[in-house]
């Protein structure tokens, strides 16, 4: 997390070899970035980007996602096979064989994201996949990252949206201007406010409630809407 | 893209970049024209240095060094195409060599002239310039929006070209059919962004009443001060001189070299 220009894109190019660290070493899967292309690099990252869904090409959603299988020399019926498997994931199997420019917004970003499943990279890596989307959307996005989690995927995720990220409960790198200001849990993180105010990141409503109930002897360390009623019915029944 | 890096203005503060646009519009203009008229080695160099100058003033030399860099390729093709004509005629003499050498020195000198305009001048004053120069503000708008969007289409085709790398696609790999199809995942994304942004800047303009009054009022007026005057008395002086030489048909250059003793060289055509 950080603001804007705190370097989180160019933190997640530097994960598929997009860029190359000017100093220091960046390994992916044990092997130094600099010594391995961009291809070899994308086929353990998946990156999806902010604006992905802007750079689709062929004429059928289908083709769309065997892109990148044909690009990493699969089999045909392999290929097949992962472009099923990827738009049934992400409730997509009907669009088959329309083009990808007809789709809706939410229907393209889902299709970004299935493009790059289709792979089965072991790290996935989103940036700021939750800009223009409604809470419907934003709620299987966070269900579909936490069952890529619970399969054994690393899913790394460039974000500013702090209740998206307070729901998914995850480690957090803070960044400010390129560099890392603190490397903890959103626990530990999304409660600390003046670390918060110092990158500009506005603290979850539910951190924000909790501090207002301070002095009434609430614990504020609380994320969820839950944990939070909780902490605010003990307090009150003792 | 780094060619396209030349077309970036990039806001400054110097003297320059506070000359009047008209001014640097002429100075522009009257190096061009004195690339076409004269072509003698000297004066072309004693152009190219009074330019360097004033581009360390604007502190823009390293873009301006890039253009000039740019302009090299071209030169080495007027270089070949004169040389070939020259030694078909009179076959291979110092003359040949130098005529095709000043020949393609001078596309340097063509090529560069507009860096001045360009590279100190902030679209914004340009579409000032233009309207002074009473072209119909669709005309200037028009042109102005293609120069503000050529560094935007730039990045543009770099993050398309990233998201596709990222897909594992390719670029500089395979034969040359294969590589030119591989423009395909480039180019349908560009044409299709470019024209969603073009019909957005349209809605955009028509939100804000594009074209309603007939007599465009400017925020900012263009006004001459007295560094445009001292500068434009200068370029006039300079280009007076070289048009006097010219006329005279003197060659600077074959005098210096017969100044130098140089006489084998100094009956130049």
């Amino acid at each position: 997390m950080g603001e804007n220009g705190s370097g989180k894109t160019t933190l997640l190019k530097h994960l598929n070899g997009l860029l190359k660290p000017t100093t220091g070493r960046v390994y992916v899967d044990g092997v130094d970035t600099r010594d391995a292309t961009i291809a070899e690099l994308a086929a353990k990252v998946g990156l999806v980007f902010q604006n992905a869904d802007e750079m689709f090409f062929e004429p059928k959603v289908e083709d769309e996602v065997a892109f990148a299988l044909r690009n990493f020399g699969y089999p045909e019926e392999v290929i097949k096979k992962r472009v099923s498997w990827a738009l049934e994931f992400l409730e997509l199997s009907a669009y088959r064989d329309t083009s990808p420019f007809m789709l809706s917004g939410g229907e393209k970003k889902r299709l970004a994201l299935a493009v790059i499943l289709a792979w089965n990279p072991e790290v996935i890596a989103l940036d700021e996949p939750t800009i223009g989307q409604d809470s419907v959307q934003k709620e299987k996005l966070a269900h579909m990252l936490k069952l890529l989690n619970t399969q054994g995927r690393t899913v790394i995720m460039a974000s500013h949206d702090v209740e998206f990220v307070a729901d998914l409960n995850p480690r957090i790198i803070l960044l400010r201007e390129g560099r890392v200001v603190k490397d903890g849990a959103a626990e530990d993180i999304l409660t600390d406010v003046e670390l918060l105010a110092s990158c500009s990141i506005t603290p979850p409503q539910v951190v924000t409630t909790l501090n207002r109930l301070k002095d009434l002897g609430i614990n504020p360390r609380r994320l969820s809407v839950e944990e939070a009623a909780y902490e605010i019915i003990k307090r009150i029944t003792t | 893209m780094s060619f396209l890096e030349g077309l970036r203005f990039r806001p400054g503060e110097s003297v320059i970049h506070k000359l009047d646009p008209r001014v640097k519009l002429l100075t522009s203009l009257l190096i061009l024209v004195s690339a076409l008229i004269y072509v003698d080695a000297l004066v072309i160099t004693i152009i190219l240095v009074a330019e360097a100058i004033i581009m360390k003033i604007a502190e823009v030399e390293r873009l301006w060094l890039k253009t000039v860099k740019g302009a090299i390729p071209f030169a080495v093709i007027v270089f070949i195409i004169t040389f070939l004509t020259d030694y078909s005629i009179t076959g291979l003499t110092i003359n040949t060599i130098y005529r095709a050498f000043t020949y393609s020195y001078r596309i340097i000198l063509f090529l560069s002239s507009f860096s001045l305009f360009f590279l100190t001048t902030t679209p914004d004053e340009i579409a000032l310039t233009m309207t002074k120069m009473k072209i119909p503000y669709q005309y200037t708008f028009a042109f102005v929006s293609a120069i503000r969007f050529t560094p935007v289409l730039a990045q543009e085709i770099k993050n398309i070209m990233d998201a596709q790398k990222a897909r594992g696609l390719e670029l500089d790999k395979g034969s040359f059919i294969r590589r030119v199809r591989k423009l395909i995942p480039i180019l349908v994304p560009l044409l299709v962004n470019v024209l969603r942004r073009s019909y957005e800047l349209a809605e955009a303009m028509e939100v804000k009443c594009f074209g309603v009054a007939k007599n465009r009022t400017y925020l900012h007026e263009l006004q001459f001060r007295r560094r445009d005057y001292v500068f434009l008395a200068s370029v006039l002086l300079l280009f007076s001189v070289e048009i006097l030489s010219w006329s005279l048909g003197l060659r600077p250059d074959s005098l210096l070299l017969s100044y130098l003793g140089l006489t084998e060289f100094s009956k130049l055509s």
